[in-house]
This record gives C-alpha cells, structure tokens and sequence, in this order.
C-alpha cells in the first residue's frame, strides 16, 4: 500500500489560499478592463522587479528559456559560437544555447554545484562568446571569478537565475551580477505565476531596447517591423498575480532560508548539507543534500510520506540530445558523481515546522538503523 | 526605438496595441473583449480548482481542450502551445526546415508569419496576394526553387486560402504545407476546415481572434502522428519523461488556466461568434454595395468566411478612417505596410513594385467592425458613415 504523503514535495494550493481574495479581486479588475496583453499590470511587474533586482531594466518574456533565448538572440551569440555553461542544471539552460544556433560547450561544477570558474578558463577558446552560469538551488555563482574571465576574453556573462530570485552574492541581487539576468516565473520557482513566465533583468540600455522589440514581433508601433522577432509576452493576467506575490517574497525568502537552517543544524552530520559561505544569501529554492545511499534514502523517506526530487539525475552532457556534441562520461566527474547522490528535500514558504521536523525525523531514523 | 526616460525605462515600452486605448471610449467598438468575457465569474469557477490544485502547466484542461480542438476542426491531433507564432515557428521545425531553406508565404499577413520562418532560421519568399487577399497559387508555382520546404498560405481574414491549387502544387514537388489559419477558426473550403489542410494547421487564441483566452495562448493541428510525436517534444524541452531529454527543443505551452478559458468559449461562444460575424459581414456587403468608392472583395459560395477581420478596399482612406473614428466608428487598418516592405525586410532585398496587388490592398484597405456585439443599428450608421463621407 502507498504510504500517505505527509509532506509533499509541492503544495501549490497552500500559498494560493493565503493571497486567495487579492487574486480574485485582480481577476475581477482585469476582467473589467478587457486588457490582456502587455497591459499597465505588465508595466508595473516589471518596474517592481527591476527595483528589486537593483536594476535598472527588467523585460517581462513567455517563460525562462525565452529569457536566456532572447538575451542569447539580442547579444548576437549564433552559429559558430561556443557558449560555456553547467553541465548539472536544467535542460532548458544547455537548449536555449543550441535554440540560437551556438555550441553548448560545458564545464565541471564544484561542490557547491555552480560552475567552477577555473574550469570555465580551461575552457575558453576563439570561439567562446559567453558564459552561461546557473545559480543552481538558488545559491549565487562565483560571479567575481566569473566576470574576471569574461573580462579577460571580452565574453558576455549571462545569469541563469531561474531559481535565484532574491539571492545574494557580496549583498548584490541575482540578476544584476551579469549583462542580463534570466527568471523563471514557472509555478515551481519561489516567485511564481500560475503558468508559464519569465523576466530578463538588465543595466544595458541597449541590450534593453533589443528585448523590447524581439519579445513583440519587433515591432517599433503598430504598424512598422524592425527586426524579425519572436512572440514572447508574459500575459497581463500572470503579471498581475506576480505583483501580487512580490509583496510576500521577501516574507516567503526568509522563510526558506529559516526552513533552510533548521534542516542544516539537524542534519549536518548525518548528510552532506549546504549551508552558506559569508558572502552568500542562497535563497534554496531546493534544498539539496548528498547520500552515498541516495536512492534507498529516498525509498524511505517516501514509505515515511515525504515527497523528495532528484535535480537532476542525468548531467546534461550525458542526455540522448547531446550525443552529437562528443562528451563521454567522466568528463565532468563532480557533476556525475553530485547526479547520483543528490537528493532535493521538500521545502517551500507553507511547509510548517511540524512538516520540517517529520522530514528530519525520517532522515534521522534512516540513519539510526530504523530502515 | 529610443526609450522615453524614466526610473526603469521600461515604462514607455509597453505599449499598448491601440485596440486597447481607453480614451474617448468610441460607441462602435473593434475591442469587444469586456463585453465578451462579462461572464467572466462563470470563468472563475472553473478557475479556483486550478488554483487549488496548482495543475499550471500542461494540466488535465489542455488535454481536454485538445481533444476538443481536434473535433472542431476535424484532426487527429492538437498540440496545445503558447502563440499563434510559437504554433508556426514549431511546426516549421518539426518538419525540419532550418537555415537555407526556404518557405513562401504571402507578403499581405501579420508579422508573426514571417517571424515564424525567419525565427526558425529560413527565409522568407514572398508570392503576391488575388483581389480576395489572399496567396495567389500561380504565383506559388513560378517561386518553387530547390531550396522550397514549404508552403505556408495564411487564411486572411478568416477567409481559406485557393487550397485546391496549392496542394496540387506541394504535392507535385513534394514541398510540405504549413497553414496560418490564426485567423481562420471554423472557416471552412469545400466544406473542409481551415488547418485541416496542410502537415500541420496553426492557430492562434490571442485575445482579439474568434477563439480567443486571456493571453498569449496558439494551438497546431495535424493528422499526421509522426508531426504529433515531435510537436509535443517540441512544445516542452525535448522532454520524453522528466528526466530524459530526446532532442534539443523549445519551451512554448498553453497555460492550463488559458485552456480552461479556451474551453469555456469554445463551449459557450463559438458557434454564436462565428455566426454574429458572418451575419454581420453579410449585411455590410449589402449596405455598401453600389459604393463606387468601396470595392468588395469578391465572396466564394464554396468558402465559409469567418471575418476575423472584416477589410474592404476604399478610395481615400486615410480620411475615411479618420472621418468614421471621429463619428466613434472604430475602424482600423490592417495593415498599412506590407511585409516585403518592412524594414525588417531590407535583407530579402524586395521593393516597392514587386507584388501589386498586395500594395494596392495595404493602401486602400479598412476594417469595420462586424464581431458578436455589432447590432443592426451599429451596422447601419457604420453604412451610413460610409455613404455620407463620399456624398
């Protein structure tokens, strides 16, 4: 018999009970107003977010790949280009490269699981155009390191911050540590919309300006097409629930890293736990931690009706799709060796302590002989 | 292109497709989309489980509005995805058309047509349009080269392309047929539906089409299972499972909160917005027959037009547009420039000259307003406007 879930590793449900009235109140004005695309609450999330992220430009897009596709599109990587990113992230992070006609080209992680800039150098050729960090679980990349090479070499840095909103590196926001920051609005992120969405962030006025155009069709008016674009819109309806949940971020942030906490003073010992460096706010999107008896803690932990993911289990350069790139296993050992003993516990703003404690409770007895 | 400034600079950039300025609000309205969704709360209802089941994406609703949109235009399959343009660009793709290729499309259309292709890394070719707006299927033969992937005919209007002809064509070259029916939903020809015709049928569920959500949302039709295969890969990451990733691929998805919007319209709407249109476009035929400054285009009694947007060609438009937006008729002008004369077409290296009859339609083109809301008495003053204005 399944065991009945007792934390989840999602619960969408919960956050939407809390903010419930101001979303249908939104829905209701909206609904009013006739106004679906591109609409004053589309102007007024980005505004919000750009503030936020200590930017000065923020580009509201369909969803996170089109962020980094767009951005990739607008800074004039394509064929004949070599973009250098993370081998252990999504796969949205590795296609979008490919999307624009440039190679992927991937480099070994450290433990920490973001890209390991001396490995980046390494491998730099005439080719490279840009660096592609992911700030994986929503801890910061050594973006210094980073940018010092990519000054070196005149390479553009392109932020994945698909899981970062709110995270910190030297007290500067993700999505303003490179030339364009990339979000996910995608309903598993910790801000999130209730579909697809995403957000590029960006000093760069004319990379700004670029975006602006590609994500309409590149339209200068109504009437007058500059460049051919892409149609790439975050609905006016999911801005304006995003605006919404922008009043609670910093609320649900804290949550997170206080959830965060009470997981690593508990299991630190037990499990690889991350915890962060000084100069690091992560704001744990996923909470990973390391097993080398990953899948029969995982086994456990689901007969003790915790819900838990593995992000990921195949590194990208050993997925069907890069076949054709030349990489072989054991080309990046970190990655392959973090594939097989990580293991994302559940954690998210509506969790309770109780949750978290039973969560702890179950790791703590898998340890102790009780599986 | 320069942003105004202000604090972000984003602010001046929205800006607003001008369906939706709210100034001097006109009595005959082009945007229609508050009295359509007036029921919204019935919407809402279905809603709320969404939002407490948190099922955002790829959910239970998009396989029910597919299966649906299958039946309503008589395919096999539908591949719920985020644009009308995104339905395009995918489906070129899953045909595997690529750089170097090339695909023939009309030059009288929306922009997305030919971001489509040109997104997709193929060049456009344009062929010129008939007096009915639509690609002339001669025109199509003489620009077949070796590079030629594809057809991709768009339904202006809502009126389907010469489809006869041009599947003649494909066939005998053994070139694929991509159809933009974004405006074209439940139009039918010879009694076959719009984007049941090519490899594959495009849609789009913007908010000013006949199907339309509360966004951004597209929808690909085909019979074809291999096109079906690919298209839902396609749709989401290369994807076969959560963790294995077949082919490099794209991320465009019909919001599960945009199907369960789509499915209420199509349920409660469709029929009666297809029909009002129809009724409506019949009537302004009427009315402004004898015109000898407003050339009609010709009707085919074979063809079921849906007049997404209801064009006529009339002499001195410009002051005709301005005369009946002054008199709250809000009429509009799709499109004023065609696309081979975009500067974003400068590349492709066309001029002003090359396809006539496109041009002359961008010139002298108008649209009057026929959608679900339009009255007889809105009708009728729209005539009026019309005759009074060339007396």
């Amino acid at each position: 018999m399944k065991p009945s879930v007792k934390v989840p590793f999602v619960n969408l449900g919960l956050q939407y009970q809390n903010i419930r009235t101001e979303i249908l109140a939104k829905f209701d004005d909206i609904s009013s107003r006739g106004a679906y695309i591109l609409n004053e609450d589309v102007t007024a999330f980005e505004e919000n977010f750009a503030a936020y992220c200590g930017v000065k430009y923020a580009v509201s897009v369909g969803n996170g790949s089109d962020a980094l596709v767009l951005c990739l599109h607008a800074l004039g990587v394509g064929p004949g280009d070599e973009v250098i990113t993370a081998p252990n992230s999504f796969i949205a992070s590795a296609w979008v490269i490919a999307r624009v006609g440039a190679k992927p080209v991937f480099a070994d992680v450290r433990a920490d699981y973001n890209i390991d800039p001396a490995k980046v150098r390494e491998a730099v050729t005439p080719r490279t155009k840009a660096i592609l960090p992911v700030h994986l679980t929503g801890r910061p990349a050594a973006m210094d390191e980073l940018t010092e090479i990519a000054q070196k070499f005149s390479l553009f840095v392109l932020e994945d911050a698909a899981q970062a909103i709110g995270a910190k590196y030297y007290g500067r926001q993700a999505g303003s540590l490179g030339d364009a920051g990339c979000f996910s609005l995608h309903p598993l992120k910790n801000l999130h919309v209730h579909g697809d969405g995403g957000m590029i962030t960006t000093n760069n006025q004319e990379l700004f300006n670029k975006l602006v155009l590609l994500r309409n069709h590149g339209l200068k008016n109504r009437d007058e097409c500059v460049l051919w674009g892409f149609n790439s819109r975050l609905d006016g309806i999911q801005a304006a629930i995003a605006n919404i949940k922008m009043k609670y971020l910093g609320e649900w942030t804290r949550r997170f890293r206080a959830i965060a906490e009470r997981y690593t003073q508990a299991l630190r010992g037990l499990l690889n736990v991350p915890s962060d460096l000084p100069h690091e706010e992560s704001v744990y999107h996923r909470y990973v931690v390391r097993s080398d008896r990953r899948d029969a803690l995982q086994a456990h932990l689901a007969e003790q009706g915790v819900e838990t993911k593995v992000n990921y289990p195949i590194p990208i350069h050993l997925q069907e799709v890069c076949h054709g790139l030349g990489y072989q296993r054991g080309d990046f050992p970190i990655a392959e060796q973090l594939a097989g003993e990580i293991l994302s516990l559940p954690i998210y703003a509506e969790m309770d302590d109780g949750q978290v404690d039973w969560v702890i409770e179950a790791v703590k007895n898998f340890h102790s002989g009780g599986a | 292109m320069k942003p105004e400034g202000s604090k972000t600079g984003s602010v001046h950039h929205n800006f607003l497709p001008e369906q939706y300025e709210k100034s001097s609000q006109p009595r005959i309205n082009h945007n229609y989309l508050k009295e359509q969704f007036s029921d919204y709360k019935e919407v809402f209802k279905r809603l709320e489980t969404l939002l407490e089941t948190g099922d955002f994406t790829l959910g239970r609703a998009v396989d029910e509005f597919e299966t649906k949109f299958a039946a309503l235009t008589g395919t096999r399959y539908a591949i719920g995805v985020g644009s009308g343009t995104d339905a395009l660009m995918l489906s070129l793709k899953a045909l595997g058309i690529d750089k170097g290729d090339e695909v023939i499309t009309t030059p009288y259309t929306f922009f997305a047509t030919i971001g489509a292709i040109v997104t997709a890394g193929a060049r456009p070719v344009f062929v010129d349009v008939r007096e009915d707006y639509n690609i002339d299927p001669d025109g199509i033969q003489k620009a077949i080269t070796k590079r030629t992937k594809a057809i991709l005919p768009v339904h202006w209007a809502g009126l389907v392309a010469d489809m006869d002809p041009i599947q003649a064509t494909a066939d005998k070259h053994g070139i694929e047929i991509v159809e933009d029916a974004c405006h074209a939903i439940t139009a039918t020809y010879k009694g076959r539906l719009a984007g049941s015709f090519g490899a594959t049928g495009c849609f789009s569920m913007h908010p000013l089409k006949n199907l339309n959500v509360w966004g951004d949302g597209g929808v690909i039709v085909t019979n074809r299972a291999d096109l079906h295969e690919k298209l839902v890969l396609l749709r989401n990451h290369g994807l076969l499972n959560r963790d294995y990733c077949a082919v490099w691929a794209y991320n465009s998805r019909l919001d599960t909160l945009q199907a369960i919007v789509a499915n209420h319209t199509m349920e409660k709407k469709l029929p009666n917005i297809g029909e009002s249109r129809i009724r409506n476009a019949a009537y302004l035929d009427k009315a402004l027959s004898g015109i000898k400054q407003v050339k009609i285009p010709p009707r085919q009694l074979h063809q079921r037009h849906v007049y997404h947007l209801y064009g006529i060609q009339v002499e001195d438009r410009d002051n005709l547009l301005n005369y009946l937006v002054a008199a709250g008729i809000d009429a509009k002008v799709h499109y004023p420039v065609p696309m081979h004369l975009q500067p974003a077409s400068r590349e492709f290296g066309y001029k002003a000259g090359d396809f006539p009859c496109a041009e002359e339609i961008c010139r002298s083109v108008i649209s009057l307003p026929v959608h679900e809301f339009i009255n007889e008495e809105h009708l009728k003053h729209t005539a009026f406007k019309i005759r009074e204005f060339y007396e």
